[in-house]
């Protein structure tokens, strides 16, 4: 029989994660290099298409019960944007969907972000392995969380 | 364990959109078949209100685009619409990527529409069942309508749309001589003819192909309607909803079909507990029932040893 | 019309003649002598971003066929060598930078600046909010407003723009695509307040929807709405302001997207092409609106692949104009362009060697006969340049033209055996592509069935994977790397500009004719509706009711819906 132990569930369960650019941007060339890398490490991929609003975002990473959000900018609109779907995750009270950054974010915005949860904050150029590896880990935080082992 | 079952239950019934997607997580994950199960049990005597219907048809064709705009509409009617769509996993990696929804974003959140994607891994019934439970999930949760999204192709998906109430095959002028091959898997099982992408060469014709065929087909009461659509223009639309109420209404009256859909859904269930009992078995397990070094050695062959420990392996009571 | 249909594979044929034979004496070389010279012969594969093998080298038996015939001299048919007789000694190329950023005030006063240092060129960027045709006041417009460009929301924001800027005696570049219908007909009405008539007004929109769905994705509605606006564009522009160029057909964004050298080649031609035959279908003369098209072109860092892509692109849209459109005069067939270094070749990872990057690139423009350049700074990978870099980037191009020497003879390249091998190539294959898009149903369907978007989703992807394999090297990212660099000063636009700007929208909103205004959108709602009527009259209408660039562009909303891109993944 399959045991129920909660440490075990989920265990086969691809990584469950939404790529979306919450701005007015359409700059989509590394969202779909990052969809085609993630989905050859074996994850489960969601973009939300063109100019999606945080509200969107969230009612998508909700709908699908992601582990993962991933966020890019590249219009400088970061610090703001990437807030309001912090805010609006935090005002629904969800905890267990972690968001992870990217796009052209100075290194002196990236504290900012971590601040409101917001990791990772990668620049162009950073290694598919990187960042992959970063999603794996917030990934597991998310599950713990979702299992209520955290 | 079970007061977590219990919680997510009740989620689902006060309509909780967190609690919905994470039963829905939970039944899709095979290490959490118990849990699952468990909140099964505990919603389904608030299901069957929801009327399912199947949208099928090769890719291409524009079902999503469908769906989205017909979600739409009904929302516009007043009815709770949810969707599941199921994707097709990429076979070298298991990953995938869920595409369907990008063609229906921007109306989903504004207009209340649940959706989810599913992907398709995993055992050849691990999919429709964890389809099927999540329907199960929405229908309990007071949507009025829940549609399923299938590309209709191999066993799996027809196992998926054994459930609906109601199944519509889209397809598309331009398919070329595909068009035959996919008539003939899909007639016996449509309710529903949509062609859409009225506005293309051959559109019409595609439709007096099908009728034609239809002609030739023994019908029962149910007269299947083919509808043509143009989505450019939202055209169609209206007719498209009368078809599928109309059907819902026609299905709900027949019992038959009632009893028919519960056998199926014992039978999955069933086959998924035998599944699950013979995949746990190993080596040592398999040594317990039967002396497999001895059944080596005298060259007995598989099926004969299959029907020896059946028994001991399916009895419950082991 | 058969023949017309055929068109791609009979050139196909015709150029697959032309390269077959190779030289006879390489494979005798590569045995005897560079065979014992090098016993160890290394893997490493020679390749440049079109995917095209590198020989070791190239010799004369690799340029079969009629060579002085596919060159022409310059100013002459096909234009390989460029499209003027004296080319840079007649003048250098235009040295335009980009400009835009935060109000109109702001922006203004930066016109003002170049004019007075002898700029007559003007080039405007405007903000995300502007490009989407949203209004500052917007709740998605929050933090954008005035960000990548400058914002302008209606008219008024246009007028100062220009405010002191005598429309007569400048040209403008407005680097603006969905909604360029609608800056156009603002920059008309401003041009109308100050009594210059249309037709002496000059500049250019870029205008190229195409690519906004192949590429940068900034479109409003369907395709057919924009292409339509587009036409409406062209032949109000042919009959009224005969200066203007109304599509500035641009590979850039195609490129930056992730594309190869031949897939931006092939891909904006055949933009290209399809504005040609939507100008015939409007019932204009090829000789008559040609000459108004121009291109915009990347130029990346494989140095001979850039000038191969630029001199086959004259090549191609001299004879295609020629041949299959019916184009006469000279005027109509010549590929005029501007060229902006790759933004892709960047990295945030020691940015002054981006400076590096740019000037290759740069020079790869100038020897691929650039009528204008755009040199990019060395912190554009972060943010908006700052003032020192954009000096350092323009600097590049004085040295270029005034220090270096190549531009003292018009195309030295030309007869490398090596050039003219890559130049023929990237035609055959650009006209490989010319003929899959024809089976594909034609450049519109190509695009809306994902088939354009999807090649180049591949080619990024698999460019990726050879930057993360060490395949493809890229300096201070995955070779030479450094730990803990320290940061770059940037440039960063301070919220004002947004609170100004609502603040003015807000009060020209308060103040205005309401029932002037929607008697405007009315009519334009009407027009848009026949698809006979040319939309240009009603939008300079409705920019002069001070309607605003929203209220205009949610009639189209409003008719026609958005478009939701097909999956390419």
């Amino acid at each position: 029989m399959v045991d129920g132990k909660s440490q075990s569930l989920f265990k086969d369960k691809p990584i469950k994660v939404l790529l979306a650019k919450p701005g007015i941007d359409g700059h989509d060339r590394g969202m779909f290099v990052l969809a085609k890398a993630f989905r050859d490490a074996g994850m489960d991929v969601l973009y939300a298409g063109l100019l999606p609003t945080p509200e969107e975002v969230i009612d998508t990473a909700v709908n699908e019960d992601v582990d993962v959000i991933a966020l890019s900018l590249l219009n400088g609109a970061h610090l703001v944007v990437f807030r309001k779907v912090a805010d609006l995750m935090k005002k629904k009270g969800i905890d267990d969907i972690a968001i992870v950054g990217g796009g052209t974010i100075p290194d002196s915005d990236k504290p900012k972000l971590e601040k409101i949860g917001i990791t990772g904050n990668y620049g162009p150029g950073t290694p598919l392995k990187t960042i992959i590896d970063h999603i794996t880990e917030r990934a597991a935080e998310a599950r713990s969380r979702k299992l209520g082992i955290a | 364990m079970m007061k977590k079952a219990d919680d997510i239950a009740n989620g689902i019934r006060a309509g909780d959109l967190r609690s919905i997607s994470r039963a829905i997580t939970l039944v899709e994950d095979l290490n959490s078949l118990t849990i699952g199960r468990e909140i099964i049990k505990n919603i389904y005597a608030g299901t069957g209100k929801a009327g399912i219907v199947g949208i099928t048809g090769p890719p291409g064709v524009g079902k999503s685009t469908i769906i989205g705009n017909l979600s739409s509409k009904l929302k516009a009617k007043g009815k709770k619409v949810a969707i599941i769509a199921v994707d097709a996993s990429s076979p070298f990696t298991n990953g995938s990527f869920l595409g369907n929804r990008i063609r229906m974003q921007g109306n989903l959140y504004r207009d209340g529409i649940y959706m989810r994607s599913l992907s398709s891994r995993g055992s050849s019934g691990g999919l429709s069942r964890s389809t099927w439970d999540a329907v199960r999930i929405l229908d309990a949760a007071g949507f009025d309508r829940i549609i399923v999204e299938t590309v209709g192709a191999g066993q799996a998906d027809l196992d998926i749309l054994g459930m609906a109430h109601t199944i519509a095959v889209v397809l598309a002028p331009g398919l070329g001589d595909g068009i035959q091959a996919i008539k003939a898997g899909l007639m016996e099982i449509a309710n529903v003819f949509i062609i859409n992408k009225m506005d293309r060469d051959g559109a019409f014709i595609a439709m007096k192909d099908i009728e034609d065929s239809l002609a030739l087909t023994p019908q029962n009461e149910w007269k299947i309607p083919v509808i043509g659509l143009d989505s450019m223009k939202m055209e169609g639309y209206d007719d498209l909803i009368a078809a599928l109420e109309a059907h819902l209404s026609f299905a709900a009256k027949d019992k038959g079909n009632e009893k028919s859909r519960f056998f199926h859904e014992v039978k999955a269930a069933l086959l998924m507990e035998a599944e699950s009992r013979i995949n746990s078995l190993t080596v040592s397990s398999m040594s317990g029932i039967t002396d497999l070094d001895r059944k080596i050695r005298d060259k007995v062959n598989p099926y004969t040893v299959a029907e020896e420990i059946s028994r001991s392996v399916l009895d419950p009571s082991s | 019309m058969n023949d017309v249909s055929s068109f791609w594979s009979e050139k196909l044929k015709k150029l697959d003649e032309r390269d077959k034979t190779g030289d006879p004496a390489y494979a005798s070389w590569k045995r005897e002598v560079l065979g014992k010279w090098r016993k160890d012969s290394q893997e490493k594969e020679y390749t440049n971003s079109s995917s095209m093998p590198i020989k070791e080298i190239y010799l004369p038996g690799d340029l079969e066929g009629d060579l002085a015939g596919r060159l022409g001299l310059p100013g002459v048919f096909p234009f390989t060598r460029g499209i003027y007789p004296d080319m840079y000694r007649g003048r250098y190329w235009t040295m335009r930078m980009f400009s835009g950023f935060g109000t109109p005030e702001d922006t203004n006063s930066r016109l003002k600046y170049l004019i007075q240092h002898g700029e007559s060129g003007l080039s405007i960027a405007f903000d995300m909010p502007t490009l989407y045709g949203y209004d500052c006041i917007n709740e998605r417009a929050e933090g954008e407003v005035g960000k990548c460009g400058v914002n302008v929301s209606m008219l008024k924001d246009m007028e100062v723009l220009f405010n002191g800027i005598d429309l007569g005696k400048v040209s403008t570049s407005m680097t603006i695509n969905a909604p360029a219908i609608v800056l156009l007909a603002m920059y008309m009405a401003v041009a109308k307040k100050q009594g210059v008539p249309l037709d002496s007004i000059s500049g250019t929109v870029q205008a190229d929807i195409l690519k906004e769905y192949i590429a940068q994705k900034e479109w409003i509605f369907p395709p057919e709405v924009h292409l339509r606006m587009i036409r409406d564009m062209m032949v109000f522009c042919t009959q009224n302001a005969p200066r203007w160029n109304y599509i500035s057909i641009s590979g850039y964004h195609i490129r930056e997207a992730g594309a190869s050298a031949v897939q931006e080649l092939a891909f904006t031609l055949a933009d290209g092409f399809h504005y040609v035959e939507m100008g015939k279908a409007a019932g204009l003369s090829v000789d008559e609106f040609a000459p108004r098209l121009s291109f915009f072109f990347n130029s990346s860092i494989n140095f001979f692949e850039e000038i191969a892509k630029m001199r086959a692109a004259r090549r191609i849209w001299a004879t295609v104009l020629r041949e299959k459109y019916g184009a006469s005069t000279e005027r109509a067939i010549m590929l005029k362009f501007h060229t902006q270094t790759s933004g892709y070749t960047l990295t945030w990872q020691q940015p002054l060697n981006n400076i590096v990057r740019t000037t290759i690139e740069a020079m790869a423009g100038v020897l691929g006969g650039t009528q204008s350049l755009h040199t990019n700074s060395y912190d554009e990978a972060w943010a908006l340049p700052s003032e020192n870099a954009v000096k350092v980037a323009l600097r590049t191009q004085q040295i270029l033209a005034e220090e270096s020497g190549i531009a003292d003879t018009i195309d030295p390249l030309g007869g490398s055996y090596y050039v003219e091998w890559l130049t023929d190539e990237m035609e055959r294959q650009a006209y490989l592509y010319f003929d899959r898009i024809e089976k594909a149903g034609g450049i519109l369907n190509a695009i809306k069935t994902g088939y354009i978007q999807k090649e180049i989703a591949n080619t990024s992807y698999r460019r990726q994977l050879r930057i993360e394999t060490g395949k493809e090297i890229m300096v201070g990212v995955n070779r030479y790397v450094e730990e803990n660099e320290p940061p770059i000063k940037i440039l960063r636009i301070s919220r004002k500009a947004q609170i100004s700007q609502r603040k003015r929208l807000t009060e020209v909103l308060a103040s205005r004719d309401q029932e002037r205004v929607r008697h405007s959108l009315e009519k334009l709602e009407g027009a848009m509706k026949d698809e006979n009527e040319n939309l240009m009259p009603y939008m300079i209408d409705a920019v002069e009711s001070y309607a605003t660039l929203e209220e205009i562009s949610n009639v189209g909303r409003k008719l026609y819906g958005g478009w939701k891109e097909p999956v390419i993944v």
